[in-house]
């Protein structure tokens, strides 16, 4: 320490004016000009001022007034204290809050991590008393209380609780489905529409051979079509009506199926299926598939496939997911290795 | 005498004082390096090639010919000899060919018409024969419209009627002329029909060059189409007589002979047959009795260059040989039958003999190759292309007619799949509605279940 300050300090204290002030007349303060008075302070809003965070409080505190106004509502519709069984089997919450940094700038208040989650602790508590007057059927209560809580939830919550999720198959105005299937290095994209009945047409009348058949004496052998023999009356004497049989066709890049893959493999693989489903005919197909092989592009359009014919039938997925056809086989080929001559394969090993 | 003994002996002579023995051999001159060749003696050698492998052989196995085993040679139990029921078709007749009855699978008929046996039939419709056992098809739409128009051809001339059975790989063409063919046979057309040109260029053959005719006869193909020829049209060419008058070095051909005795002059002789080849089609064509159908598959194979080589070792063009420029002359118009058809089917199976462009802008069909005005196109070619009509057979079966086949061969015990909706369904997607596909690889290759 200076000594030279510490000498000047001691000094000043000897001569510094204590609380026993000079005598002052009366009559010669009579003109003179005070300062004017400070003005007066306002009466801060709320009570949270001399917290020194009173934007955290206010919030924290107004969710605690509305946690306990729910508490009062839903003990009084006997919803709280809630039995053992009755918690145990309540729908799983799903809350996206805010992060720190959101919530920060939505309060406009500095937030530390203890404060983050002390007031997240005050938000899940509300979620579920949310949840129970939702469960419980009470809407117009647990709207009010989502009111008070969606502030503090994310803008891409829908966003985060589907992921993972498949996306839902859309269909365009005509009514085709547009799904992608992916095996080894190839890639489908495959549309997938229901076969419209044709127009019925009608048979051509062949003039000759008939007029010659009619000529000739011999028995023309083609008998009319029949019912079930031993019915001469009712229904099941009469002969069958013809049923047009829907058929599927297939065009993989513009090219049908038969042409594109001459393998009979790759073709079984795509029209598998509609096999396991029981579709087939039901279904027009036209793909466009790019890289790979004829295995990976044959399997890249059968998953396909089966993800259209979930989407169009919804209750053949769980065959299709019991045959693993809606499975992407995540098999790849493997890369060679450094010291091997293929992935697996190993040089010849040398004794010496 | 040893060498050293002669030497000893011929330096012995220059000297006098020698054995008068000595000498006398010295005169003969009786050194052993110098005595005369003598012919060495022949004796036959023992040595045999290929001795430890002696097969027996086998003669030539002829494909053409479609010969079943009958059932009571297999005895074996693997056959289940017990448990065979023989494919019940209907039979295939002209009186029973309405449009009714279009998708109906039909047995060509073994014992009446002899045809199929005789001629012989193309490679694929062979396989499935051997499969089936019986010689049978589908009966379809297209089938009854082809017969229709060999139906209306009985009366005119072959020049109006040149239809070529155009489609995609497998669409059925080859069945369709079969069908035509026997059609033609059980109406009593006098029938010629060719199921592989691709014989008659593809160098299989002997080849003769005519120097009368400038072209290249093929005897040995001559002289057996003339036979099979008889064989199937025995009845009818009986009353027909030779109008001509045709001097052969060892008989004459005139006007009191028929035209059986014409053949048979081919068969006898058959450094002749090329020309009563050409010689019976020109009487065909005068003959107004019969209408005749001139049947032709591989069609294409005709306007292609064959394989044979001239003595310059150029390759000889189709219609330099002489029984394909006739069937070409027929096929253009140039020559025509008074009344008949002449009918050919493309065909895709053979690579080598492609459709040229020339055919395929002739058949109005879509070109694979290049074909802008710059290619350059051969007169002749276009000429015998000239007025052929395409007769397109449709690419895709419909569902009747692919379960008709689909029954066939589930009733023929020939394939392994079972006999379901389901599985034909799926089958026929598989193959997308062609006939081929379907039947040998979405039927006969598949191992799915």
């Amino acid at each position: 320490m200076n000594v030279a300050r510490h000498v000047a300090w001691r000094s000043a204290l000897r001569s510094r004016a204590y609380a026993t002030a000079a005598y002052v007349p009366p009559a010669s303060l009579e003109g003179l000009q005070r300062a004017r008075a400070p003005p007066p302070k306002p009466k801060p809003e709320s009570p949270t001022f001399y917290t020194g965070r009173a934007n955290y409080y206010d919030q924290l505190l107004a969710l605690e007034t509305a946690t306990k106004h729910t508490r009062t509502a839903l003990q009084e519709l006997q919803l709280l204290p809630l039995p053992k069984f009755a918690r145990e089997n309540l729908p799983p919450l799903r809350p996206v809050w805010k992060n720190k940094v959101d919530l920060a700038e939505l309060m406009d208040a500095n937030l530390t991590t203890s404060r983050y989650r002390r007031f997240l602790s005050q938000l899940n508590q509300l979620n579920e008393y949310r949840r129970l007057a939702e469960i419980a059927g009470h809407v117009q209560l647990a709207e009010r209380i989502q009111h008070v809580l969606d502030v503090f939830e994310r803008d891409n919550k829908e966003a985060i609780l589907a992921r993972g999720k498949r996306k839902p198959v859309k269909f365009d105005e005509f009514g085709r489905s547009y799904t992608i299937g992916r095996r080894k290095e190839s890639t489908a994209r495959v549309w997938v529409i229901a076969a419209q009945p044709s127009p019925e047409d009608e048979p051509v009348a062949s003039s000759s051979v008939s007029s010659e058949a009619a000529a000739s004496s011999a028995p023309v052998s083609s008998t009319p079509a029949m019912g079930i023999s031993g019915f001469t009356q009712g229904p099941l004497s009469l002969a069958p009506a013809p049923v047009k049989v829907p058929t599927t066709n297939i065009l993989v890049n513009n090219i049908p199926l038969a042409e594109y893959f001459p393998h009979v493999s790759d073709r079984e693989r795509i029209v598998r299926p509609f096999r396991v489903a029981g579709l087939i005919g039901a279904f027009n197909v036209f793909a466009l598939v790019r890289g790979g092989g004829s295995t990976g592009q044959s399997g890249a359009v059968c998953l396909g496939i089966a993800k259209a014919l979930a989407a169009h039938v919804p209750d053949s997925e769980p065959l299709l997911r019991k045959a693993k056809l809606l499975k992407r086989d995540p098999r790849m080929v493997e890369r060679k290795k450094t010291g091997r001559a293929k992935a697996r394969k190993a040089y010849t090993w040398v004794k010496r | 005498m040893s060498l050293a003994a002669a030497f000893r002996v011929g330096r012995s002579a220059s000297h006098p004082g020698t054995s008068p023995a000595v000498t006398s051999a010295i005169a003969i001159q009786s050194r052993g390096y110098a005595a005369p060749a003598k012919p060495a003696k022949k004796v036959a050698s023992k040595f045999r090639p290929n001795a430890n492998n002696e097969k027996a052989k086998r003669a030539a196995r002829d494909p053409g010919l479609f010969r079943p085993m009958p059932a009571n040679n297999l005895t074996d139990p693997v056959f289940q000899s017990d448990q065979r029921a023989a494919l019940q078709l209907p039979i295939f007749r002209p009186e029973t060919l309405t449009p009714e009855k279009a998708n109906t699978a039909m047995a060509f008929p073994s014992e009446g018409s002899r045809a199929l046996k005789a001629y012989g039939l193309p490679v694929n419709v062979l396989v499935d024969y051997m499969l089936l056992a019986k010689p049978c098809s589908v009966v379809r739409k297209v089938t009854i419209d082809a017969l229709d128009s060999l139906d209306k051809a009985a009366s005119t001339s072959s020049s109006q009627t040149r239809l070529v059975f155009t489609g995609k790989s497998g669409c059925g063409k080859s069945y369709l002329l079969l069908q035509a063919v026997q059609y033609a046979v059980q109406k009593e057309w006098i029938t010629m029909y060719i199921p592989r040109a691709i014989n008659l260029v593809n160098s299989s053959t002997s080849y003769v060059y005519d120097a009368r005719t400038q072209t290249y006869g093929q005897p040995a193909f001559a002289q057996q189409l003339l036979k099979r020829f008889a064989d199937v049209n025995e009845a009818l060419i009986k009353g027909i007589k030779v109008q001509g008058s045709y001097p052969f070095e060892e008989r004459t051909i005139g006007s009191t002979s028929t035209l059986t005795e014409l053949i048979n002059v081919g068969l006898e002789f058959s450094h002749h047959a090329p020309t009563v080849l050409s010689m019976l089609l020109t009487e065909l064509a005068e003959q107004t009795k019969f209408p005749v159908l001139l049947a032709i598959d591989d069609f294409q194979a005709l306007y292609n260059m064959s394989f044979y080589r001239d003595p310059f070792y150029k390759q000889v063009k189709a219609y330099h040989l002489s029984f394909p420029r006739t069937l070409l002359e027929f096929a253009s118009g140039k020559q025509a039958f008074k009344r008949g058809a002449v009918l050919g089917a493309l065909s895709t199976q053979n690579t080598t003999f492609r459709a040229p462009l020339e055919l395929i802008e002739a058949l109005g069909l879509e070109p694979a190759q290049p074909s802008g005005p710059y290619v350059p196109r051969e007169k002749e070619l276009v000429e015998y292309a000239k007025g052929l009509k395409n007769f397109a057979v449709p690419d895709q079966l419909t569902v009747d007619e692919a379960a008709s086949i689909f029954d066939v061969w589930q009733s023929a015990k020939a394939l392994h799949v079972s006999r379901g909706d389901e599985m034909f369904l799926s089958k026929f997607t598989e193959s997308g509605g062609n006939a081929r596909e379907f039947v040998q690889k979405a039927l006969l290759q598949t191992v799915a279940m």
